[in-house]
């Protein structure tokens, strides 16, 4: 074998822009020696992630040679991540991985943004050669496509892939999976699925797969999309970014569960990816399972240390999961969640301590948290402490008003509580999810045991009800309602099973005051609110039953 | 870092025995990688006094032995753990064995054995991860059983990819030669060698399927070379 590399004079590598970063001195001279050897010139050494995307922030660089483990701190993988995602290096720019690792166990760990190719030590200088050889020749003969892309002209790199096609059979399968990813960007679906389809015609390979699941979903054939992926896992129980689809189909489909339970799987398998982890967080708290939201925000937060991804929205989601947790929980236990809430948001202040507004988020919590382990006097203090910041109802952003307004019920201040939501939904009439929202805590403005209690007794009184068991039914929404005496949906179903109760052969007046006793519970529903026409529905036909 | 047990686990009193050891054997290896890394710099350094040291060589050979045998340990325990599946991409062949040669080089110069690839312009659909682990661990076993020259082939035999691995050493001994795949049960560890490379990169054939075809070893001597001939047949 001759040494092309060097006869054709270091052309190829000799122009380009390098940068190594390794926290070893000795490494990085030994890797510039290399390079050196094989042409290159211009290379630049860099220790830690600080420097080197600073470097990248005031230079063009061609090829990263990136260390996976930095020691203390940020990592190669969140290097990889915050050039991308600040758009400091280029899709035309090459982002090499070195590890000691075999390089399945990384990709696994990444979701987002993955790196041009992994380099696993040892790693010898004719290895660099042949290796960066390799993927300097495909760059080169992919570079146009790469710049129309970098420039978001999909359109221009469509054809240019189309183009190119016939003439590089050797780069077939990066065509193709760019072409498809393209049209998927540009919203052509059936071009993707035909280019998917036409690789899955000749070989089952996992990424066509993955990509046809995407395009599915996103052409709403949802059922189809979660079979095929659910087939794909099943050959490939490593193969992280098919779990994230799939949630995603099975949350679209309406099976929360289902989603959260395939989003814990892959959790398992891959416990570093930031991003699963807060979708994880998410999902479970939306599913009102207060203990594994708790637990996924916690990764949440604590990957974040030296992630782009850092958010403070993760830290208060976290204390309000705690928060949640250890409301009206005097035991150890409970204590614990508290003192790790209280901690967690101290934190956030002084880790995001430009974001002054952030203050008042945590005090909200903060007073919540104290309230929960019966230390009202604290509750109160803290409250008091940001009184200032809140004393203007129509400053106040939508989503800290209504964690105020729980904190208040906490408090026992119920009638603050509905008026500062009151005001909101006027305020906020034309924002569905915030009203949702504000609704929602009206008709539960319990902590989340009591309600998942009391959506267990709606759900049995709903069986009863279908089944035609209306003692047991009115039974079960009493219940319910003895907890959550507002709820509006609540409160118009048990009116309406005592009506046909009534109606049906025991005409006992009682049950007629029942019904309007629940009825005046509503007294003042807004028009706006989902519920408003039944209860004025049920209402008119009350007044006809009263004798 | 994906093999340290987390904390619950090590609360219970159970020791999960198999994940202590591939926890210390994913720590061995990555020492050996850094071993392996300081070899070739110090190699560099002292190409002239140690270019052709004897001593040198065995010590370079030895370590990349160890080195592949925690590799194959660890995929065969993530095997085990129904962790470890194939992800097949497509790859250019020529460029993917010259660049699994050329880690090999420094050694193979340095103990004067001739080393070519004789590969036809394919493109092959392969996991290029376990491969290399096969690769390597071929090649080693070649560079040990070989008088002068190491062959790397591959080509498109019936529908499947054969990449080849040739020596002008004595051969395989007769009860090795086979075709196909190999069971678990057939490892000896009574003998001194276990065979464990050949069962690993028979696994990683295994995992490689198209439809009803799946993937297998053969081991024959004679070919170009006339000595050892290992083959990995993937659909």
């Amino acid at each position: 074998m001759t040494d092309t590399t060097k006869t054709t004079g270091g052309n190829i590598f000799g122009k380009l822009n390098y940068l190594i970063i390794d926290d070893f001195e000795n490494f990085r001279l030994s890797m510039r020696q290399m390079l050196r050897s094989c042409g290159a010139e211009k290379i630049e050494l860099v220790a830690h992630a600080a420097p080197a995307i600073q470097h990248c922030a005031y230079n063009h660089v061609d090829v990263v040679l990136c260390d996976y483990n930095l020691g203390e701190g940020k990592n190669g993988q969140h290097i990889l991540e915050e050039l991308r995602h600040k758009k400091l290096l280029k899709r035309s720019s090459l982002f090499l991985m070195v590890t000691a690792e075999t390089s399945k166990e990384m990709v696994m760990g990444a979701r987002e943004y993955q790196p041009d190719a992994y380099l696993t030590k040892p790693i010898n200088r004719a290895m660099l050669e042949k290796r960066l050889a390799g993927l300097l020749h495909q760059r080169n003969a992919l570079l146009p496509i790469n710049r129309a892309i970098d420039r978001e002209n999909y359109p221009d790199a469509i054809s240019l892939c189309l183009e190119t096609l016939p003439r590089q059979p050797r780069f077939k399968t990066w065509l193709m999976k760019t072409l498809a990813d393209l049209y998927y960007q540009v919203g052509d679906y059936s071009h993707a699925l035909k280019i998917y389809d036409e690789v899955l015609a000749q070989r089952d390979l996992s990424w066509a797969r993955l990509g046809r699941g995407r395009v599915l979903l996103a052409s709403g054939q949802n059922d189809d999309a979660v079979r095929s992926l659910k087939e794909l896992i099943g050959k490939h129980p490593d193969y992280m970014e098919a779990y994230d689809l799939l949630a995603e189909g099975l949350e679209s489909l309406g099976r929360p569960t289902q989603a959260q339970q395939v989003l814990e799987k892959a959790a398992e398998h891959s416990p570093n990816a930031l991003l699963r982890h807060r979708q994880l967080a998410r999902l479970a708290s939306a599913n009102q399972d207060i203990s594994t939201a708790a637990i996924a925000w916690r990764q949440t937060v604590n990957l974040g240390t030296h992630s782009i991804h850092d958010n403070p929205d993760h830290y208060l989601s976290l204390g309000q999961s705690l928060s949640d947790l250890s409301e009206g929980d005097l035991s150890e236990e409970g204590a614990e969640h508290a003192d790790e809430a209280l901690k967690i948001l101290s934190r956030m202040e002084k880790r995001f301590k430009d974001n002054e507004s952030l203050v008042v988020r945590s005090k909200i919590v903060q007073s919540r948290v104290h309230a929960g382990q019966d230390r009202i006097q604290e509750a109160e203090r803290t409250l008091d402490s940001i009184a200032s910041e809140l004393q203007d109802e129509d400053a106040i952003d939508g989503e800290t008003g209504i964690d105020y307004a729980k904190t208040l019920f906490r408090l026992g201040r119920e009638d603050q509580a509905k008026q500062l939501l009151g005001h909101l939904a006027q305020r906020f009439d034309d924002q569905p999810e915030l009203l949702q929202k504000i609704e929602n805590l009206l008709d539960e403005p319990v902590g989340f045991r009591q309600k998942l209690q009391a959506r267990a007794f709606n759900r049995d009184g709903i069986k009863a009800f279908e089944s035609g068991d209306l003692d047991a039914a009115v039974a079960e929404f009493s219940s319910a309602l003895k907890i959550v005496p507002a709820h509006t949906s609540l409160n118009l179903n048990l009116v309406q099973v005592l009506m046909k109760k009534y109606s049906e052969g025991s005409p006992d007046p009682d049950l007629l005051v029942t019904c309007r006793n629940c009825l005046d519970q509503l007294a003042g529903l807004p028009e706006q609110h989902r519920q408003y026409r039944r209860y004025i529905a049920l209402g008119n036909k009350l007044k006809g039953m009263m004798p | 870092m994906s093999l340290t047990p987390d904390r619950d686990q090590s609360r219970d009193n159970h020791i999960d025995f198999s994940m202590v050891l591939a926890s210390a054997v994913h720590d061995m290896k990555n020492s050996l990688g850094m071993l392996l890394n300081s070899l070739d710099e110090l190699r560099n350094d002292r190409e002239e006094s140690l270019g052709e040291s004897s001593r040198f060589n065995t010590l370079q050979y030895e370590a990349e032995r160890m080195h592949n045998d925690l590799v194959q340990l660890l995929g065969i325990y993530r095997l085990g753990e129904n962790n470890l599946s194939a992800h097949i991409e497509e790859h250019f062949v020529p460029a993917f064995l010259s660049e699994h040669l050329a880690r090999h080089t420094p050694l193979l110069e340095g103990l004067g054995i001739h080393y070519s690839v004789d590969a036809e312009d394919i493109n092959g659909f392969f996991d290029d991860d376990l491969l290399t682990g096969v690769l390597n661990n071929t090649i080693n076993n070649a560079i040990r059983y070989t008088k002068s020259r190491i062959l790397l082939t591959a080509c498109e035999r019936d529908g499947y990819l054969v990449i080849g691995v040739e020596d002008d050493g004595e051969g395989y001994p007769e009860h090795m030669q086979h075709n196909g795949t190999l069971s678990f049960k057939s490892l000896d560890f009574r003998s001194g060698s276990t065979s464990l490379g050949l069962f690993f990169a028979s696994s990683v054939a295994k995992l490689h399927s198209e439809g009803e075809r799946t993937g297998s070893i053969r081991l024959r001597n004679g070919g170009r070379l006339g000595g050892g001939v290992f083959e990995i047949w993937l659909p």
